[in-house]
C-alpha cells in the first residue's frame, strides 16, 4: 500500500488488529481446530443505487469488472474485486487496497453512491475443522453447506456487533469465512471470537 | 420468533425492531387539526391477534418490513418487503 499522504507530519497507518491481536497459537494445545488470519490494507466502499434505477448501477459494473452484482444475499468476485450483497441495492466492495476504490468511483460516477468505508472495518479470515462449532458461539446464522453454501453472505450480528460475513471457495481445512466488524469495536469482537476458539487450539497470523 | 425477512432469510427476532401499526398513516404535520393529530398519534387499536406491524431489520439489511403477526400468540403469518413508496411517506 502506498504511504498515506500524511506521513509527512508523522502519521503511520497500522493495522485496525494492531494492539488487538498478537500472531500465534491461542488457547488449547495441539493442532489448530481453527485458523484465524487477521487482514489489513483493505479497501472497502458501499455502493448504493438510487431506488429503481439499480439497473443502470448493475451493468456499468458488469462492464468494467465482469461480475453481475448479486440482488440476492450472496458475493462474488472477478480480478481482484469482490462485491457482498450488503441489503436491497446496496452492495460492499472490497479491493485489495484503497486504490480500487478511486477506480470504483470513476466506474460508478454518477449512477450511485460510493462511501469509502476503508479502515472503518476490521476484517477476519477463518477456518479450520472446528470453524463452525466456534462461531455458533455467537453466530445466530447456519453456517452448514446446506444453508450456506460457497458464495453465501449475510448482515447479522455477533455478540451484540453488527457483522457482515461471506464465504470464500473452500481451502484445504475446508470452509473460509470472512467477517467484517465496525473497527472501532474490533477489540470487543476480536474478545468473543478468541474466547470462543479458544478451546480448539487457534492459529493467529496477524498481517503487517 | 423468528421473522422470515424477505431480503435476508429466517431470522431471530432481535435482529428486528418493532415501530408500530403498519396501518395509519402521519397526517401532513402543517395541514392537520390538532384533534387530527391526536387521533394519529394516540388513539392505536391493540388487537388481541391479529396485527400488521412495521418491523426494521436493523442488524440485518436495514429493510422496512410488514409483518402480519398474532399479538397473542407470535405466530408470524406474512412477512413482506415495504414498497419503496409507502417506505418514503411512513417513515
Ligand atoms: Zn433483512
Amino acid at each position: 500500500m502506498a504511504e498515506p499522504s500524511s506521513s509527512a507530519a508523522g502519521w503511520r497507518s497500522q493495522s485496525a488488529w494492531a494492539g488487538v491481536a498478537v500472531s500465534g497459537h491461542l488457547g488449547a494445545d495441539g493442532g489448530a481446530g481453527v485458523t484465524v488470519c487477521c487482514l489489513r490494507d483493505v479497501g472497502m466502499a458501499t455502493l448504493i443505487a438510487p431506488k429503481r434505477r439499480e439497473a443502470a448501477l448493475i451493468a456499468a459494473v458488469e462492464a468494467r469488472y465482469g461480475m453481475r452484482l448479486p440482488e440476492d444475499p450472496r458475493t462474488v468476485e472477478n480480478g481482484g474485486v469482490r462485491a457482498v450483497w450488503a441489503g436491497p441495492d446496496q452492495w460492499l466492495l472490497v479491493t485489495a487496497d484503497v486504490s480500487g476504490v478511486e477506480t470504483l468511483r470513476e466506474v460508478i460516477a454518477d449512477l450511485g453512491a460510493v462511501s469509502d468505508q476503508t479502515g472503518s472495518r476490521a476484517v477476519l479470515r477463518v477456518s479450520g475443522r472446528a470453524i463452525r462449532a466456534a462461531l455458533a458461539k455467537g453466530c445466530m446464522i447456519d453456517l452448514h453447506d446446506g444453508s450456506f453454501p460457497v458464495g453465501a453472505a449475510a448482515l447479522s450480528s455477533i455478540a451484540h456487533i453488527g457483522v457482515h460475513l461471506w464465504r470464500l471457495a473452500d481451502g484445504p481445512d475446508g470452509a473460509v469465512f470472512e467477517i467484517a466488524a465496525p473497527r472501532s469495536i474490533a477489540g470487543s469482537f476480536w474478545s468473543w471470537f478468541a474466547a470462543s476458539a479458544a478451546e480448539f487450539g487457534c492459529a493467529v497470523v496477524v498481517e503487517s | 420468533m423468528r421473522i422470515d425477512c424477505p431480503h435476508c432469510g429466517s431470522r431471530d427476532v432481535q435482529e428486528f425492531i418493532y415501530l408500530r401499526d403498519a396501518g395509519p398513516r402521519r397526517p401532513d404535520g402543517m395541514a392537520a387539526t390538532l384533534a387530527e393529530m391526536h387521533v394519529y398519534l394516540h388513539e392505536r387499536d391493540n388487537p388481541a391477534g391479529r396485527h400488521r406491524e412495521l418491523w426494521y431489520h436493523g442488524s440485518g439489511c436495514r429493510a422496512w418490513l410488514v409483518v402480519t403477526r398474532d399479538t397473542r400468540t407470535h405466530a408470524v403469518f406474512a412477512v413482506e418487503a415495504l414498497p419503496a413508496s409507502v417506505e418514503s411517506a411512513s417513515t
